[in-house]
């Protein structure tokens, strides 16, 4: 028993260090979807399927995207007319890089039905 | 010859003497006649290839009646679930909550390159048929089809509420208005809009994606016309085999070859 107590701050720093790491894994993961509502409902962007394909993170911040989640929809032309002309997702996705915008909507777009679901069984209902 | 006239009506007298052929050939007889030989249909006393031409409507496809002959050409993999149109039609036509005239069906798709799972969405109208189930069940005859220009209506006053036509339609477009006791659907804005010579139906107006394309197909040069009529590509309908003839058309960008090319 004595023994089992003086491994307990062992332990304890054991599950203290994991948690950081975690975190760490979070914070370089992005930690979840971002789901655009502006200028329509809904579009989502993942971390985990953009990154870890010649990408890092200055590839997009803070140039092209603010740091803060969400913060580029406050933008009056954060519209996929912008993205034609190559600004926002527009700079890899012209085809070249990644897909054309023209194409495969579904894929970014997951609508408000799509947004429903993802709010019930994904990010936890608000 | 002259015998054999005398002696099948003698048999048929006595009613003892009839042969194995002649009660073969009478029974096909009425056979044919009950229409059990020709596709099952009852008292058909038309050859089966024309029956069944008739019950899939081959004979008037092609054709358009209606003058202007309105319908409607669905890009549904442009469609992006943003349901901006099922607001404008709430608000153009009064839709309560709980009721709808565009359906967005979705599903889940897998994609083969990747790990992600994608949606694909379908939006649902009614779609006006050249042969409406909805307007033969109804039994107060309060749907009908307009006879100039072919859209499906419904007079309020003589809807009873019986929900006969929510039942025989193959799309599920109607609901049940409970302010206006009777039945409510899609009308692509006839009354609203067309009607005051607005040229299009509000969600065609308001889809950011051009998903829909509203028009008239008796007119040959117009561009539902020739789109619609395009060689090398698939134009779908939902449900054909319900014969109800739609004049709602699908046509996918992506499989059909080409890629989208939504204009500049």
């Amino acid at each position: 028993m004595i023994r089992l107590l003086a491994l307990f701050p062992f332990i304890f720093t054991m599950l203290a260090s994991l948690g950081a790491a975690w975190q760490v894994g979070a914070q370089e993961y992005g930690g979840g979807p971002i789901v655009f509502i502006k200028p329509v409902r809904a579009v989502i962007f993942e971390h985990r399927v953009h990154l870890g394909k010649n990408f890092n993170c200055q590839s997009c911040h803070p140039e092209i995207f603010a740091k803060k989640a969400g913060q580029v929809e406050e933008k009056e032309d954060f519209t996929m007319a912008a993205f034609r002309q190559g600004k926002y997702c527009g700079r890899c996705h012209d085809g070249a890089t990644a897909f054309s915008i023209d194409t495969d909507c579904t894929w970014c777009h997951i609508g408000v039905q799509g947004h429903k679901h993802l709010e019930e069984y994904e990010l936890g209902i608000k | 010859m002259k015998s054999t006239f005398s002696d099948r009506v003698g048999t048929f007298n006595n009613g003892e003497k009839i042969t194995r052929e002649e009660r073969r050939r009478f029974l096909c007889l009425g056979l044919k006649i009950t229409g059990v030989l020709l596709g099952g249909s009852l008292l058909s006393l038309v050859p089966v290839e024309k029956a069944q031409s008739e019950l899939l409507g081959a004979s008037v496809i092609g054709t358009f009646p209606y003058q202007p002959h309105y319908a409607m050409l669905i890009y549904n993999d442009r469609c992006i679930d943003c349901e901006r149109c099922l607001d404008a039609c709430a608000q153009t036509n009064n839709v309560p909550s709980y009721g709808y005239r565009i359906t967005i069906l979705n599903r889940k798709k897998n994609i083969a390159t990747a790990t992600k799972m994608i949606r694909e969405f379908l939006p649902v109208i009614c779609n006006q048929c050249n042969r409406p189930p909805c307007v033969r069940v109804c039994p107060t005859k309060a749907t009908f089809k307009d006879k100039t220009n072919g859209i499906v209506l419904i007079n309020e006053s003589l809807c009873i509420g019986c929900k006969a036509c929510m039942t025989a339609c193959p799309y599920n477009a109607r609901y049940y208005d409970r302010n206006s006791e009777s039945v409510d659907k899609c009308d692509f804005c006839f009354r609203r809009r067309l009607q005051n010579g607005v040229p299009k139906p509000a969600c065609v107006e308001v889809c950011p994606a051009d998903a829909m394309l509203f028009g008239d197909l008796s007119d040959q040069n117009g561009d539902l016309y020739r789109k619609l009529h395009a060689p090398q590509q698939t134009i779908l309908v939902l449900r054909p085999e319900s014969g109800s003839m739609p004049n709602v058309f699908y046509l996918s960008g992506l499989h059909g070859g080409s890629r989208m090319g939504i204009p500049e």
